[in-house]
């Protein structure tokens, strides 16, 4: 008895200090893909990340821009004046599907990159501007200030896949500027709508483009055009 | 000339327009754009509805300019969408572009125009329903058996590139009820439907949405038939949870009836019952009286010491009424003489109280009577046993000479004879028993001889107030004091009952014994001191003589017989009364 119980223990050791030795053999997966000292989040991760940001920023802009049509644009005609007035038109983005699958992915990641940039400071003014609206309702107000928060974020994330994806590339495209502040400002109440009205369809329209094109290099880069 | 053809013609038309109004014929009503739609986000259609056509053939034409384009367009397609549509292909279609739609009705009277639509297809899209739905029953090996669904994406849709994210809406029933059972799978193109009610046919339909946009139209409904045999459950399962929850039950029962009472007593615990303090319960069953009560007295109770120094200042003789037997459970079974037992009410007294209980507990000679009777009283057994008391008691009537009369005074519930500050009661009711068998041994021990042989505690007391007594009230007394210490005298029973003697004892304080005379040949006439409680003085008791002293000067006196015989009618009636309590 004494004797079987002292053998196995010494198997249980024998055991356990081979397992050691076994183990320091096997390759684990680096935790840091380029090296110890540049420890990143996976690109899949990234990708996946942006596109969540992305998808939620273009919900939130189309709640808010029904929600501002309801209640300030109805019969207003304001639609008619909001054609060609977005910043952002200088832009060439491609406009289907054929267009954008023939477009590098470079290309779109700065054109991503560039909307997102030209899009910080009229967030801002949008959020100081529907806070002083009169009778601003919640509903917009707080999309606001959420797409002002997630757009920020949206381009830290942009601005990583950006480097691990096309490493030592420059990052100082220009962007186009806004310049829609006065006609937020102005007395005329009409003209101060039709102005927030297109403000908010621009708004609409351009979180949709990123959103679609992030989905598009998703797919290409990180599921080979297989989703 | 010419004013007059200026005015034929107007006056033709004018005829004209009236032939046309009776006739009922009017430009065609303007025609309204219902909606457009986009299945994949690269081609959409256009719908409108036409008003009346004002009687004549009435032609439709759509028309359209893109956002920051000043040239007008023409629908490229009547045909494909069906009637009253237009078909934008993937030419002239473009996202993230404004398109403003017109539709114009045109008819010989005149164009009525729609109001423009303006569409943006990012915004219109609305998918097919998912295709190819297949339903299919698995039965694996090692799981359970499920339905399983499989579709397509909806046509014209890109899912693969990534320009078409795609989520799918499953719903299903059996075919008599009424509430759909709805999944919802965010990418993939297959489900696994488990737990399906056995000999049912299940509808199933199925949907798609894009990532922003509308709903499709639910597809057709597929149906499959669940065959009868079809297993819900999964049987081996259950009859595992069976056993285990069996099990568990099992053990908490043993728990419980191992452990039960402890756990009651630990939620509900016993109320304490009374509880004499150094009493066993178990000696008692055995029998063995001694023990019990020897388990009962405290260390300084009695206290020897004190006592001695007590016994050796005075001697003092106590009445009946005022003396209680002090039983003692000592088996000091030494003593063959007449022992009557005198304990001290009063804790003053200085009396042998303190040693007394070693009177009541010298026992009888064994001839008589079953010594282990008398040893080991059996509580009430005693009480009730006159017979034994009887012979007990005149055994020693019978065989002694000089007709020492043991009498023994049985200790009610009190033992305030004991000069101690001990609550009475507690020892009282054992006592009392004792009282009896010790009672019986001590006449039974009278019955012999005078020789005493008491252990050196035991004698003060005993010869200081017993021989007096005894001299002075023989039989009589004996009587007088049953009487007195009881309130019923039973005539079978010498014996007087312990339980009532509590009040009287306690009331009254001792008494003492004076010498009244000495007579000629020694004797001492000797009365209780308290006579003048009861009005006449009792007649005086004679003692015979002094039979001997003992060491301590205790002077040992020895009964006269023929006072005795005097006193014995005169007594009963006087004493009886203040005796009572």
């Amino acid at each position: 008895m004494k004797g079987s119980l002292e053998s196995g223990s010494r198997l249980l050791l024998l055991l356990v200090v081979s397992n050691l030795l076994l183990c320091q053999g096997v390759v684990s997966t680096p935790v840091c893909p380029n090296g110890p000292g540049n420890c990143q989040v996976s690109l899949r991760d990234l990708f996946d990340r942006a596109v969540m940001v992305s998808h939620y920023i273009h919900d939130l802009s189309s709640e808010m821009f029904n929600e501002f049509d309801k209640r300030y644009a109805q019969g207003k005609g304001f639609i008619t004046m909001a054609l060609n007035s977005c910043h952002t038109s200088s832009l060439p983005t491609p406009e289907d599907k054929e267009q954008a699958q023939q477009t590098h992915h470079e290309v779109l990641m700065s054109l991503i990159l560039g909307l997102l940039r030209s899009w910080n400071d009229p967030l801002y003014h949008l959020v100081t501007e529907v806070r002083g609206m009169k009778g601003a309702p919640d509903a917009i107000l707080s999309r606001a200030i959420e797409i002002e928060e997630e757009n920020k974020r949206l381009l830290e994330g942009m601005e990583m896949i950006f480097g691990q994806v096309i490493p030592g590339a420059k990052e100082t495209e220009p962007y186009p500027v806004w310049s829609g502040l006065p006609s937020l400002q102005t007395k005329d109440e009409d003209a101060r709508y039709s102005a927030f009205y297109n403000l908010l369809h621009c708004l609409r329209r351009d979180s949709s483009k990123i959103d679609t094109y992030l989905k598009l290099l998703n797919c290409r880069i990180i599921y080979n055009n297989n989703c | 000339m010419f004013e007059n053809a200026a005015s034929r013609v107007v006056f033709i038309l004018l005829l004209f327009l009236n032939v046309s109004l009776l006739n009922g014929q009017s430009p065609p009503e303007k025609p309204k754009l219902v909606k457009c739609r986009s299945p994949g986000k690269e081609t959409f259609t256009c719908w409108w509805e036409p008003g009346t056509d004002g009687g004549l053939p009435t032609n439709y034409k759509l028309t359209y300019h893109q956002e920051g384009e000043t040239l007008i367009h023409e629908c490229p397609d009547y045909k494909t969408g069906g009637p009253n549509s237009c078909y934008f292909s993937k030419k002239h279609t473009s996202i993230w572009k404004m398109y403003v739609i017109t539709v114009n009705a045109i008819n010989q009277m005149g164009i009525s125009s729609s109001d423009p639509l303006y569409v943006d297809v990012t915004y219109i899209v609305e998918p097919e329903p998912p295709a190819n739905l297949t339903l299919e029953l698995k039965h694996p090996e090692d799981r359970k058996p499920y339905l399983w669904i499989k579709w397509s994406p909806p046509t014209m849709t890109d899912v693969k590139s990534g320009w078409f994210i795609i989520q799918y809406e499953i719903r299903l029933k059996p075919e008599k009820a009424t509430d759909w059972e709805t999944h919802f799978t965010p990418k993939q193109t297959q489900l696994k439907i488990f737990n399906l009610y056995p000999g049912q046919k299940y509808l199933v339909q199925i949907r798609s949405k894009p990532d922003h946009g509308y709903w499709s139209e639910w597809s057709p409904e597929s149906s499959i038939q669940i065959p009868n045999d079809f297993p819900v459950k999964d049987t081996s399962m259950w009859i595992f949870v069976a056993i285990l929850s069996a099990v568990i039950c099992l053990i908490m029962v043993w728990a419980v009836a191992l452990k039960g009472y402890s756990m009651v007593t630990c939620i509900l615990p016993p109320v304490p019952g009374p509880k004499i303090k150094g009493f066993d319960v178990h000696l008692l069953e055995k029998g063995k009286s001694e023990e019990l009560l020897r388990a009962l007295e405290s260390h300084d109770f009695p206290p020897t010491s004190d006592c001695e120094d007590l016994l050796m200042e005075f001697i003092e003789v106590d009445d009946c009424e005022d003396q209680q037997l002090m039983p003692r459970p000592s088996k000091e079974h030494t003593e063959q003489g007449v022992k009557p037992m005198h304990l001290d009410l009063d804790s003053d007294s200085g009396r042998g109280s303190c040693d007394s209980p070693s009177l009541l507990s010298e026992k009888c000679d064994e001839p008589q009577a079953h010594p282990s009777k008398f040893h080991t009283p059996e509580g009430p057994e005693k009480l009730e046993n006159p017979e034994t008391n009887l012979t007990c008691l005149q055994a020693p009537q019978s065989t002694s000479g000089e007709g020492k009369i043991p009498y023994f005074l049985a200790n009610g519930p009190k033992s305030s004879t004991w000069p101690f500050p001990q609550p009475p009661s507690l020892y009282s009711p054992r006592y009392s028993y004792h009282n009896i068998a010790d009672v019986c041994e001590l006449a039974l021990g009278m019955a012999g001889t005078t020789a005493t042989s008491l252990d050196q505690t035991d004698q003060h007391a005993l010869k200081a107030s017993k021989t007096i007594e005894t001299g002075r009230e023989g039989k009589a007394t004996k009587q007088r004091e049953s009487e007195g210490c009881s309130s019923k005298p039973d005539q079978d029973t010498v014996w007087p009952r312990p339980q009532d003697k509590t009040p009287l004892i306690s009331a009254k304080p001792l008494e003492y014994v004076e010498i009244h005379k000495v007579s000629q040949d020694g004797v001492l006439a000797l009365f209780p001191k308290q006579n003048e409680k009861f009005g006449a003085p009792e007649a005086s008791k004679e003692y015979s003589k002094v039979s001997r002293v003992t060491d301590s000067n205790i002077l040992v006196l020895v009964p006269d017989p023929q006072a005795q015989n005097l006193t014995l009618l005169e007594e009963p009636a006087k004493k009886a009364p203040p005796a009572l309590p």
